[in-house]
């Protein structure tokens, strides 16, 4: 069979994997009304947009950085203190860092949906050689990274031609196309981890932090850019300190590192060697010693790629290895507690729920991380503390609602149980609130490291705990009413997803409330802040509980 | 016709002019039956008979358009989580929670029936030991087998001990051994303590070797309903397997030849 043939057959297989990435339907998910030929086209309208969006922050990006090098937007102390080249070649570190992980970010997440999908699977047993499978395979793979790769490799050289001239633009070449075979196989490896070591993890304590450390993995990509914003300032002081020395082994090792390595070249292509002012004749060698292994390792990672793409798409998705059985127990708790167990449990090996639980937890340390190492005043620090709590009060609000569509799988089997909407609506105001918690006590600890006010930060956490619940309670209320009022599973993205958007609206509102009078008070200098934050928060705690738990949801 | 009208609190089920539709299309319609106390009634149907339909509003999944249901006197569509409460099912189709395993799922259901920890844990080594689960308790719904998920819903079915099963096709996809064991399982449980299994199936030999009585069910009407011997009495065929009688109750028998013969040699 023809290649031609494998272009073909792979259509077709893309076509059932994008349905399979939007739509979900073999792991439960209900189809939205409307006839096949609609759903098809609009499960190839979405993947083309998300491929879109994804290849516009690669551009955007690409273009930022040609422009921060072009228009030396840097502060004027540092950009004075560091050579021309050490300045280029920093911003393409940060710009090829981050293509590798917004690149192995998209691989982390469709990876997964590729290989349990179970498109290849299906293609086995009909009468193709296994030539055409093995290039079906190939095709697949290549075609989830299209677009994106694609900006790396093109926008990329464009815009640092742009900057800095034709052959830097030639000279970032490599840098680009190492950068798109890492983050490819980066992808597969940890895409079969995912399946085999998450979704197709065992039970017991110690898998399950396994599982969620890869989880935290999966979502520090997309933090990248925001850590590498936050850490730029530091990053530059310390090149700076490093060129004021010359060339030492230190900067021998930061040349040698990847991806500083190529972003040196476009550098090194546009104003010489002489121009990074780090490079000793030992470091040019050991820089172009590190090219020639990180080159070397890439086009061994494109020929493993392509050798193994199709046995490794087929993982199983059973572990490895089968243990032996040990004396199974149950430990059933409270009808609540139950529901809330069993979320944390399905999240811990869905990514889609577990970032909803890790974003405002990860946003949490980040701001407070922030507020600990921003070199502000004290009342600065403390108002950055106090807006990073209620930012982890509202992010945790606003996505309460979406842990209801854990509901919808499973859906029918779980209102056969004697289980009241009680239980399950405190069990998810119990996660939201978790939540709320461990954000707050991260920026509180954080905080302390920088400003000793343990009863100030504890006492505003606490005052706001009653507005975080009570929103909770209101949303969900709201969410149960609705569905049941229409006879819907609740809620999932195509039921009702407007819906857990609109009642996330008062969440929103109740959260941000008692903050917000707090800092009223505190500008007006009366000094009742927090009794205040105190006795709205509560009011809002009784105004929502009815909601949630009064006449009309039973 | 069984009347199903009592409100005594000793029978396990009892339907009365039972209706159920999806919109304007009636999938059950005035049925009334009664699961008297050690019977496992067979409900029997063509695909689309109602069957799943009527076991779904027993069990509170579908809300019925008319008729009443009582779980051991219990108003079911009034006090559903106290008639849930005494109700073991099995659904027709395994949508669980896939991303669980099948002791994190027992779990949460030896939770929500408020069994405690040894009772539960006894039940499940007992029920895993006879349909031989052992890795698979540790391993996510979502990579188990068919015939593995639906073991995993008998045994949430059972953990609770409950006075009433309502299961709908139980025996799909179940290896012969684990069929045999689940029959077994089956005569004792409605052997003591007066229990009840309402049982559907479209299974003819199953439902003869199981069944006491059952209902024929077409169209989501009862075309008759009794033991073996008073269904071969009404067709008036003596020696007819429960097969024979279906079809005839049904009036499906006229057609099958004839479809038979209209596929022709091509079908072979």
């Amino acid at each position: 069979m023809s290649w031609r043939e494998a272009v073909r057959v792979s259509g077709v297989a893309f076509t059932e994997l994008a349905l399979q990435a939007v739509f979900a339907f073999r792991q439960g998910n209900i189809l939205p009304p409307g006839r096949s030929t609609n759903l098809v086209a609009r499960a190839h309208r979405r993947v083309v947009q998300s491929k879109a969006v994804i290849s516009f922050v690669l551009a955007v990006l690409a273009l930022g950085g040609a422009a921060i090098i072009r228009q030396k937007l840097l502060h004027p102390t540092i950009l004075g203190a560091i050579p021309s080249g050490l300045f280029e070649g920093a911003v393409l570190t940060g710009l090829l860092s981050l293509d590798v992980a917004l690149l192995w970010w998209t691989g982390v997440q469709m990876v997964p949906t590729l290989i349990s999908s179970g498109v290849l699977a299906v293609l086995e047993p009909l009468p193709l050689d296994a030539r055409t499978l093995y290039r079906v395979a190939a095709i697949l793979y290549l075609r989830m990274f299209d677009m994106p790769a694609l900006t790396v490799l093109i926008v990329t050289p464009a815009a640092v031609a742009l900057a800095l001239g034709p052959l830097a633009g030639l000279a970032v070449l490599p840098g680009a196309f190492v950068a798109v075979a890492y983050a490819l196989a980066l992808s597969l490896l940890t895409g079969r981890f995912f399946l085999r070591r998450v979704q197709g993890s065992r039970g017991g304590g110690g898998r399950a932090v396994v599982r969620w450390a890869y989880l935290v993995l999966w979502l520090v990509p997309a933090f990248a850019m925001f850590a590498f914003i936050t850490a730029a300032p530091a990053f530059f002081h310390a090149l700076s300190i490093l060129a004021s020395q010359g060339p030492s082994t230190a900067s021998t090792l930061l040349a040698s590192a990847f991806p500083f390595s190529f972003a040196l070249l476009p550098a090194i292509a546009s104003g010489g060697a002489g121009s990074t002012a780090i490079l000793s004749p030992t470091g040019t060698f050991a820089l172009a010693a590190s090219l020639f292994v990180y080159l070397a390792l890439a086009v061994w990672s494109v020929v493993w790629l392509a050798g193994n793409v199709r046995s490794l798409l087929f993982v199983p998705l059973q572990p490895a290895v089968a243990l032996p059985g040990t004396a199974v127990k149950l430990r059933p708790t409270g009808n609540a507690r139950a529901v809330l167990t069993k979320d944390l449990r399905i999240a811990s090996r869905t990514p889609g729920y577990a970032f909803l639980i890790l974003l405002p937890i990860l946003d949490a340390a980040a701001l407070g991380l922030l507020t600990y190492a921003t070199p502000t005043p004290n009342p600065v620090a403390t108002s950055l503390a106090l807006g990073a709590v209620t930012t982890a009060a509202l992010l945790a609000t606003f996505f309460g609602p979406a842990f209801f569509a854990i509901e919808v799988v499973a859906f029918s089997y779980g209102r056969s149980l004697p289980l009241p909407h009680r239980s399950i609506i405190l069990g998810k105001v119990a996660l939201i609130t978790l939540m709320y918690l461990i954000g707050a006590g991260l920026i509180l600890g954080f905080t302390l490291l920088r400003l000793f006010q343990p009863f100030t930060f504890g006492a505003f956490i606490l005052a706001e705990l009653p507005a975080v619940v009570g929103a909770a309670l209101l949303e969900l209320g709201l969410l149960y009413r609705w569905a049941r009022r229409r006879g819907l599973a609740i809620t999932n993205l195509y039921t009702g997803a407007w819906f857990a958007f609109v009642v996330a609206i008062p969440g929103l509102v109740m959260a941000g409330l008692p903050p917000l009078l707090f800092e009223l008070s505190r500008a007006s200098g009366t000094g009742f802040g927090l009794p205040v934050m105190a006795v709205v928060a509560l009011s809002e705690l009784a105004l929502a509980t009815p909601v949630a738990f009064g006449r009309g949801v039973s | 016709m069984a009347s199903g009208t009592t409100a005594n609190d000793s029978v396990p089920l009892a339907l009365d002019q039972l209706s159920v539709a999806y919109g304007q299309r009636p999938a059950v319609q005035s049925l009334s039956l009664t699961v008297r106390p050690g019977e496992i009634y067979g409900l029997l149907g063509s695909n689309g008979a109602g069957k799943t339909s009527t076991i779904k509003a027993i069990v509170g999944l579908v809300r019925p358009a008319a008729g009443s249901i009582r779980v051991f006197g219990i108003n079911a569509l009034r006090d559903g989580p106290e008639a849930k409460a005494r109700i073991g099912y099995v659904p027709e189709t395994s949508m669980l929670y896939e991303a669980l395993t099948p002791r994190e799922f027992l779990e949460f259901v030896a939770s929500v029936r408020r069994l405690d920890a040894e009772t539960a844990t006894r039940r499940l080594q007992n029920y895993a030991e006879a349909f031989r689960l052992d890795v698979e308790l540790e391993e996510p719904i979502a990579t188990l087998s068919n015939g593995t998920r639906q073991k995993v819903l008998i045994i949430a079915a059972l953990l609770h001990a409950p006075p009433l099963l309502v299961l709908d096709e139980p025996l799909n996809s179940l290896d012969p051994r684990s069929v045999r064991i689940m029959k077994d399982v089956l005569l004792r449980y409605v052997g003591s303590g007066g229990r009840g299994v309402l049982f559907s199936t479209h299974t003819m030999e199953v439902a003869e070797q199981l069944c006491h009585r059952v209902g024929i069910l077409d169209h989501g009407v009862l075309r008759g309903e009794g033991t073996l011997e008073l269904l071969r009495g009404r067709v008036a065929a003596g020696d007819a397997s429960l097969e024979e009688i279906f079809l005839r109750l049904t009036e499906e028998d006229v057609g099958v030849a004839a479809a038979v013969n209209s596929l022709g040699d091509n079908s072979v």
